[in-house]
């Protein structure tokens, strides 16, 4: 995202703290991404329009306590979300669910020694059932929302070392286990 | 036991299955009730403080009335610090009890 989208969104923003209405071009622009964002740890389309509805719902009514820290809109917004799923996952009590592409897995792992085919799959998929979770979510928004370590340190509320060392410690795994090049180049 | 569940999906998410659930209308209206459930719990909250220092008032006027000395005992206090002045004596029996 560029300097001047970054302060276009600024100024909706602004608006926005004075008229809700204004906030609309904001909403139609991330609805999909958080949408899917959140239906990638339910897997339940009904689920995620209702996480969706009202992380948009609670963005609204806490704008005037946002503050710019020079990052897109949308990490704000990731970071609701993200709280929405841990809420509804506490209340449940369940596990937490991660859905993931195949084509997406595909293009992180590039395969080396082993065949990319079925047994792998269920290996990995094992394998991953295993890392916890805080790995996972890293791993998630920075290979499937293609974030970087500062938008990922931000929505999770940690550091951006800390983000760095959750993520090579996870792909150091991958690679430990299932012997393959994950790319560690950053995302476009 | 494993800590997550993970689900592989052969097919890409597309915006289709987001379009449903797409309606800024509702959002705006959740958030127009958020506000008014807000204000009214402003004024409730600021009406019960207003409330609560009023009682806590009361209260306090009620307590330092109940701890006010009786007239006898004032007279009482005072002679005794006439009378230990000249005779020694501490307790000087009040009057109306002593007639």
């Amino acid at each position: 995202m560029t300097e001047v989208e970054i302060r276009d969104e600024q100024q909706i923003v602004a608006a926005s703290k004075k008229n809700a209405r204004a906030f609309g071009p904001l909403y139609e622009k991330y609805f999909d991404r958080i949408y899917h964002f959140i239906y990638r740890q339910t897997d339940d389309e009904d689920l995620a329009g209702d996480l969706c509805s009202q992380t948009f719902t609670n963005a609204l009514n806490n704008l005037p306590r946002y503050e710019f820290r020079g990052l897109p809109f949308s990490a704000w917004l990731y970071k609701i979300a993200g709280n929405e799923v841990n809420k509804y996952y506490r209340k449940i009590k369940g596990k937490k669910i991660f859905s993931i592409e195949e084509l997406k897995v595909r293009e992180l792992v590039e395969r080396s020694e082993e065949g990319w085919n079925e047994e792998l799959i269920a290996r990995l998929i094992e394998f991953m059932k295993d890392l916890p979770t805080d790995m996972l979510q890293v791993l998630e928004l920075r290979y499937f929302e293609d974030k970087d370590f500062k938008e990922i340190a931000y929505i999770l509320d940690i550091t951006e070392s800390g983000a760095k060392m959750r993520t090579y410690r996870a792909l150091d795994k991958l690679r430990k286990n299932f012997n393959l090049n994950v790319k560690y180049d950053e995302p476009k | 036991m494993s800590r997550n569940e993970i689900r592989m999906r052969r097919n890409r998410l597309t915006g289709h299955g987001a379009d449903r659930f797409r309606n800024y209308g509702v959002v705006l209206e959740r958030h127009e009730r958020d506000q008014r459930i807000k204000k009214i719990l402003k004024v409730f909250t600021l009406f019960a403080i207003i409330l609560i220092l009023i009682m806590l008032l009361i209260i306090v006027f009620r307590v330092e009335k109940k701890l006010e000395p009786t007239s006898c005992h004032k007279r009482q206090d005072d002679t005794s610090i006439y009378v230990t002045a000249i005779t020694g004596w501490k307790n000087m029996p009040c009057s109306s009890n002593s007639g």
